[in-house]
């Protein structure tokens, strides 16, 4: 990380530290972990699991609280904030996709968008259109009226990804997007992501131990035992205004 | 939907048994409610119709005809009787003390039923003839036409009314000739409540109010609708009635809340990854709660709805059994707001179950 880019930077993290106890024996899972990423970029961080990765991107984004280190996120020291203003930040700025798609089951994929944004204070009518028009970027024009008991794998995961997008965030956390997904599925998915970092300029940092996804990581960091491996580069960051 | 059930069944619980208990407790009354009097006078300390074994003395019957606008006076004559049938072949003996009802078989008289018809009257005006309850031809073991025993004489069962079960002993109507040859009109000094017709129906109260003041304490005189609220609260207030119903309501509200809250509870687990993701997406706790908040209150609007439901259904087939039953405001109401209270209720309980919805859990 010694290296430096000209691009924006839109995370950075430095000295990240969380162990956890199991039973009497503290095991920690991040050791000093330094870690950053540019807009316009999807970052894939890879590695086994129990490497750590999945309480890397907790911390980053604002959702499990490292026991050392700090995260600035956006030009803001995250975990100085209370943590309603965490919530505040992440309502604001964060898009999140799991493994588990974790849709209501009760709502169909355009309510399911609709909900989110309600809650950034976007009044109904604009709420629907907006849902609707990022339903249609993900390729699910034809779905809208669908519940998740009605839809694919891939097309659940598409309706997750809409709902993270129609936020409009600059920070965007996928955690194993694909991994429920078959191939073709899992495609589109990274496909979807890439695309939200090139043309929105979303810092999008994707958790995976796929290595299929790779071909479409601008950089990619290997962890293992709570530690960064590798850091590699692979396009450099595009310069942003 | 589990929630609402719960809370529907609950509400059931408590409307049906307290309905039905209010409904018994009416049927003590429907002589009241469907007498042609419009003022009553009892006791000075009487609460009700009922247990004013005393009497009051015959004498007073003079004083009321001094008010200026009563047409008639009457004392409501009535005593215990013993009933037994004559049974067919292969029916059981039926032997069983009966609550003789004395009225006067003529249309407009005071003291007889509103609801009677021209049919029931003529019946009651045959010698040896009663009229019972459609609910009781089974107690007493006989049918319209048969004949049964009275205090030891033969009489004739002329006619049924609907309208006058009771919870103890059955009610049998006798015209007054009758009820001298059974042996249970009283001429004696002492009289039961008196009835009273008086010139203007409308000024009922007016009339009772002024009887109380030139009775000097001898007396009370009631309207008709008083005295029957009144007889009821005194049947709630010594009977084990109300000891029934505040279990009932206990019960109900013990089932509504652990129930519903439980289930509540179930439907939050079952989503909960649902809402940490929301959590995640940075939804606020509070914005959280005012969902599962949201929901318990219309858990109560449908667990409402269906109570309502529920209980016409029940009310109908007691009608149809003609097992009385009564939903008075004074239940309902309370019922109705404790169902809303136990929905919102269940649903503060649940919020504990929110915390789970640690978002940092999703990410494995």
């Amino acid at each position: 990380m010694s290296q430096t880019h000209n691009g924006k930077m839109a995370l950075s993290a430095t000295g990240l530290g969380k162990s956890y106890k199991i039973g009497k024996v503290k095991q920690a899972v991040l050791k000093g972990v330094d870690f950053s990423a540019y807009h316009g970029q999807v970052t894939m961080v890879m590695g086994p699991s129990g490497s750590g990765k999945s309480t890397l991107i907790a911390a980053l984004s604002g959702l499990m609280k490292p026991d050392e280190g700090e995260v600035i996120a956006l030009g803001e020291n995250l975990w100085k904030k209370k943590r309603g203003k965490i919530d505040k930040f992440r309502l604001d700025h964060c898009g999140f996709i799991f493994q588990g798609f974790n849709l209501f089951p009760a709502l169909n994929a355009t309510q399911q968008v609709e909900q989110v944004l309600k809650y950034q204070k976007v009044s109904h009518s604009e709420a629907h259109r907006r849902a609707v028009e990022v339903l249609e970027a993900v390729s699910l024009g034809h779905r809208l009226k669908q519940k998740p008991s009605e839809l694919s794998g891939g097309e659940k995961q598409r309706v997750a990804i809409a709902r993270a997008l129609s936020k409009m965030p600059s920070l965007i956390f996928a955690d194993e997007p694909t991994s429920a997904l078959d191939s073709v599925s899992g495609q589109v998915v990274i496909k979807l992501l890439h695309q939200a970092a090139k043309e929105r300029g979303a810092a999008v940092v994707v958790v995976t131990h796929d290595p299929r996804l790779e071909a479409y990581a601008d950089r990619v960091i290997h962890m293992e035992d709570g530690k960064i491996l590798s850091d590699n580069m692979v396009s450099e960051p595009p310069v942003l205004a | 939907m589990a929630a609402v059930i719960a809370l529907a069944v609950a509400g059931l619980l408590v409307l049906a048994m307290s309905g039905m208990f209010m409904g018994m407790a009416k049927s003590f009354t429907a002589t009241v409610d469907k007498s042609p009097a419009h003022v009553m006078i009892l006791p000075p300390q009487a609460e009700g119709l009922f247990g004013n074994n005393s009497g009051q003395p015959r004498r007073l019957i003079p004083t009321i005809y001094q008010h200026p606008d009563v047409l008639e006076v009457q004392p409501l004559n009535g005593s215990w009787a013993f009933w037994s049938n004559f049974p067919k072949d292969g029916q059981p003996a039926k032997g069983d003390g009966v609550q003789v009802v004395v009225v006067d078989p003529v249309k407009g008289a005071v003291t007889l039923p509103t609801d009677f018809s021209d049919e029931v009257i003529a019946a009651l005006q045959q010698p040896f003839t009663v009229v019972v309850d459609r609910s009781s031809l089974n107690k007493l073991g006989v049918k319209v036409g048969d004949k049964a025993k009275m205090n030891g004489r033969t009489v004739t069962v002329g006619a049924v009314v609907d309208g006058y079960p009771s919870m103890f002993n059955s009610q049998v109507f006798v015209s007054y000739q009758t009820g001298k040859l059974i042996y249970v009109v009283d001429e004696g000094q002492r009289v039961g409540p008196l009835v009273v017709k008086i010139k203007d129906p409308s000024k009922a109260k007016q009339v009772a109010d002024e009887l109380n003041a030139m009775s000097h304490g001898q007396y009370k005189a009631w309207t008709r609708d008083q005295l029957s609220k009144s007889s009821q609260k005194s049947m709630l207030k010594e009977g084990g009635i109300s000891m029934m119903i505040g279990f009932a309501v206990l019960v109900g509200i013990f089932i509504g809340i652990v129930i519903t809250w439980q289930t509540l509870q179930g439907a939050i687990m079952a989503n909960i990854k649902e809402f940490a993701s929301l959590r995640a997406l940075g939804v606020s706790m509070g914005a959280l709660r005012l969902i599962i908040m949201e929901l318990s209150f219309w858990v109560g609007v449908a667990g409402l709805t269906m109570t309502v439901f529920l209980t016409s259904l029940v009310a109908f087939a007691a009608h149809s059994a003609a097992v009385p039953m009564d939903f008075p405001l004074f239940i309902v109401i309370p019922v109705t707001i404790g169902l809303m209270l136990i929905a919102i209720l269940s649903g503060l309980f649940s919020l504990g179950v929110l915390k789970k919805s640690q978002p940092a859990d999703l990410l494995r």
